[in-house]
């Protein structure tokens, strides 16, 4: 009956306790969970799992290499993280066994499970941790994901066998939320020790399947952890998982990969696209799990720092031009519930403000001529001063799916009848961040994963506006507002989650208000598989599946 | 006139003939290899971005302004461009092909994985085509008016046919409807037909054309009517003389088809999830993996030199005439 797997339990009170001290209690949202209702039948031991990405083969099966989301896919198998998600969205210890922190916020006591080996046999303590750490803060490592995570920590000490103390350069309130991320998980410091090509090719972990073999652009191949014992026991079964073994494929063509379940070749695949998520409904033999990623919602940036876009009543009027309602009903079959919050549904702490995102033509056309913008050429778009009202936007074909792609088309109609000239370039990924480094764009659509609602200072504040050495900025609607900055600094340290909570909220409603952004819907992650395969739904903090009470029936 | 009784000074200038015709070939395939290799180091640097992230792991990597020039120093990209091209082309003359920017693996190790599925693929799709496209041509000929009509526009159908939307129409029918053939490319050789027959089928169309015509025009021929006056039968004619003439274009054509097989696999090789130089000559454009996008190139453009100097030596077989000349 239970088709979610809960990872921590009511027993497990202590270790619930001190979440709901951590994070605000009573928000959790739904969250993963199978379309069908109860799968009946006992649990088989035995047999090969085919899973099929339509992701990029990652380059480095480690994490904390690089650190992007077809790396947590497929580590989840074989990973563990210090904290993660239960089943309603709680943040609970999971290799970690409880922490506290400093009056003053900037000393973090971690203290680690016992009793917990990787599967090279090296046991789990304070000082594997610490290597951990030391290895995603090395810059030989050359992680990015995990590194920012982790960049607070000043120092660490192993106090004893079981204790580790951070200490930080400033509080953060959002550290075991990131604890909770793949990019961040647990491996054995043995294993560490080796070249980065063999850490590449086969990290060791704690979880319940480990890398065997990697065949590149053919599959990865992870087999059972005999001796797996789960850090938090859950409302699933005790020992190691039902499946013998899981084949990790790499099928980019969305119609091949739904081809090869549909014929039985896979049962699980990702990425799967609204057109056979529709398709798949009307089946009986494929099943379909939603499971929104956290962090940002997919939303669209309304570049801010340079014209039409410095002028906040034409952004406005551009949120009021556009139809997005009726274009996602019509290209995703009800596969994407809108937003109208700048974070993912899974977050708990969102905040939505539906009200100011109407589609509404005449408030568009009323603010645009008071704006200045009341002449219209004669293609119909509306001029000032001799200048088109244009509005450039790259789209990365990498990032955004077909759909997303006739999408912002659709926009680009509707935006065309009050008057704006919606410019869509479609680029690669170098090109398209190309063009962001230039600031040759108005408008913009970038996704952020990222555990907890710390993604809004990511995306908000003004000191990522700054580029990398690498050019990249991650606040692409460039707001650069004082009271804002302000707000997210305060909520990034603060230790009370109830005022947490309140400046988190507050930030979102200045972002919402100040028109910076249209949200979309939430960062899409579906999965089709087969009914043969039960027991789906269980993920982790960032929504990536594990498969430890998954079997297939026969 | 025997030719075994080919004396000294006869030897002599075919001799010669042949050394000029190696060394001519020989230069040339030099030649385009330096030119793919020059474009390729031009080209690639034209797209935006820094080849450095590359290496940190790709465009929008957040790599620390240390770790991005530590890369720069140990790639040479702290060079300047001259310099930079000049020794990546003595490292490739030398036969260093560097390392993947992506895979962090020598570019050698790499091919070397890559390029026998791909062989696989290429030989069998073009032994398929030669098959149905000779199939084709003697059945048509041998069926009238009729026969070489359907023929003709099979072959334009087939030949006018994009990769991708066949391998979609064949996955669909034998592999959704029917149920006969695995929609991706499995370690059982039934994984290999639908990919092999996706690339043959075009061209099988473009050589079949040729090749019919080339053949009815032989079939009129003086040699073809001396044949049928020595009481020769007619399938006896087809087969023995015709067919000779008929694959003469064929075999010319092979180098360039050879060519377009391999970038038919690109496509062929993504849609099937098949391993090969392809679909990774495709992820390392995107990666802006130079080096790996640089040995594919090259060793395609190898193959492809190579392909048509042997088609060039199966013509002359084939056709004394081409020696005489």
């Amino acid at each position: 009956m239970n088709y979610v797997r809960p990872k921590a339990t009511r027993l497990f009170s202590a270790a619930a306790a001190v979440a709901a001290a951590l994070v605000l209690a009573g928000c959790a949202p739904a969250s993963p969970a199978p379309e069908s209702g109860s799968e009946a039948g006992t649990p088989v031991t035995g047999g090969t799992l085919v899973y099929a990405s339509g992701d990029a083969e990652p380059t480095c099966l480690d994490p904390h290499v690089g650190g992007n989301y077809p790396q947590a896919l497929v580590a989840s198998q074989y990973l563990e993280t210090l904290y993660t998600k239960d089943a309603s969205g709680q943040l609970i210890p999971w290799l970690a066994e409880d922490s506290t922190v400093s009056e003053d916020g900037l000393l973090r006591t971690l203290k680690i499970r016992e009793g917990i080996s990787f599967t090279d046999g090296t046991a789990l303590d304070a000082a594997a941790v610490k290597a951990n750490f030391e290895h995603l803060l090395d810059p030989e490592t050359a992680s990015s994901t995990g590194f920012l995570a982790l960049g607070k920590i000043a120092s660490m000490k192993v106090v004893n066998t079981t204790t580790l103390e951070l200490t930080l350069s400033t509080p953060d309130s959002s550290l075991l939320e990131s604890f909770s991320m793949p990019w961040v998980a647990i491996e054995s410091p043995t294993a560490l020790k080796r070249s980065q090509e063999d850490n590449c090719a086969a990290p060791v972990g704690t979880g319940p399947f480990k890398v065997e073999s990697w065949k590149k652009q053919d599959a990865v191949n992870l087999v059972r952890n005999a001796d797996y014992v789960q850090p938090v026991a859950t409302e699933g079964h005790d020992g190691a998982a039902y499946l013998d073994a899981i084949t990790w494929r790499f099928i980019p063509e969305a119609a091949t990969r739904y081809a090869a379940l549909q014929s039985g070749e896979v049962q699980i695949i990702d990425n799967a696209q609204p057109d056979t998520i529709a398709a798949a409904a009307k089946t009986q033999t494929i099943k379909h799990l939603d499971a929104p990623r956290p962090g940002a919602s997919n939303r669209i940036e309304l570049n801010s720092s340079k014209a039409p876009f410095n002028d906040a009543s034409v952004r406005e009027a551009f949120i009021h031009a556009v139809n997005v309602d009726a274009s996602i009903d019509s290209l995703f079959f009800g596969t994407a519930p809108r937003s109208y919050s700048p974070l993912s549904s899974a977050e708990p702490l969102a905040y939505s403000a539906e009200s100011l995102f109407a589609y509404d033509p005449a408030k568009a056309s009323e603010l645009l001529d008071a704006a200045g913008w009341s002449e219209r050429d004669a293609e119909g778009y509306r001029v000032k001063d001799g200048t088109r009202l244009t509005l450039t936007f790259p789209v990365s074909t990498s990032q955004s799916i077909p759909a997303e792609q006739s999408l912002f088309e659709q926009l680009q109609a509707t935006a065309k009848e009050s008057g704006f000239d919606v410019k869509i370039k479609l680029l690669d990924l170098s090109s398209w961040y190309g063009e962001l480094f230039k600031n040759d764009y108005n408008l913009v659509s970038a996704p952020y994963t990222k555990v907890g609602p710390s993604v809004l200072s990511v995306l908000f504040h003004s000191d990522s506006t700054i580029p990398a050495p690498s050019g990249y900025f991650a606040n692409l609607s460039q707001v650069k507002d004082p009271s804002l900055d302000a707000l997210l600094d305060t909520a990034g340290s603060t230790k009370d989650e109830a005022e947490r909570k309140d400046l988190y909220s507050q930030a979102q409603k200045k972002v919402l208000e100040g028109y910076y952004l249209l949200p979309l819907y939430d960062q899409q992650n579906h999965f089709l598989y087969s009914e043969k395969l039960r027991n789906v739904g269980a993920t982790t903090a960032v929504a990536t599946p594990t498969f430890f009470d998954s079997w297939l029936a026969n | 006139m025997s030719t075994s009784t080919i004396s000294r000074q006869r030897l002599a200038p075919i001799l010669g003939r042949t050394a000029r015709w190696v060394l001519g070939k020989l230069g040339g395939g030099i030649f385009v290899l330096w030119a793919v290799a020059t474009a390729i180091f031009f080209g690639i640097r034209m797209i935006p971005g820094d080849p450095a992230e590359a290496i940190m792991g790709g465009p929008g990597s957040q790599a620390s302004a240390e770790a991005l020039a530590a890369a720069r120093a140990e790639y040479g990209l702290d060079q300047p461009l001259y310099v930079q091209y000049f020794s990546q082309l003595w490292r490739l003359a030398t036969g260093d092909m560097g390392t993947s920017y992506s895979l962090k693996t020598p570019v050698a190790e790499v091919l070397g994985e890559l390029i026998p599925p791909t062989l696989v693929l290429a030989v069998l799709a073009l032994v398929v085509a030669w098959a149905l496209a000779l199939v084709l041509a003697v059945l048509s000929t041998r069926s009238g008016a009729v026969g070489t009509a359907i023929a003709s526009g099979l072959e334009i159908v087939s030949a006018a046919v994009p990769h991708f939307w066949l391998a979609s129409v064949l996955i669909m029918l034998f592999a959704t409807a029917l149920g006969w053939l695995p929609p991706v490319s499995t370690s059982t050789p039934a994984g290999l037909v639908l990919p092999v027959i996706t690339l043959a089928l075009p061209l099988a169309g473009f050589l079949g054309q040729v090749m019919r015509d080339t053949m009815a025009r032989a079939q009129r021929s003086a040699f073809a009517l001396s044949a049928r006056a020595r009481g020769e039968s007619e399938i006896g004619v087809l087969l023995r003389h015709s067919l000779r003439h008929a694959a003469l274009p064929g075999i010319a054509l092979s180098g360039w088809a050879f060519g377009s097989l391999l970038s038919g696999a690109v496509v062929v090789e993504s849609i099937f999830a098949r391993p090969g130089l392809g679909r990774s000559l495709l992820s390392a454009v995107t990666a802006r993996d130079i080096p790996l996008v640089t040995g594919v190139a090259l060793i395609s453009a190898a193959a492809y030199v190579v392909i048509m100097a042997l088609s060039d030596i199966a013509e002359r077989l084939a056709d004394p005439r081409i020696q005489a000349s």
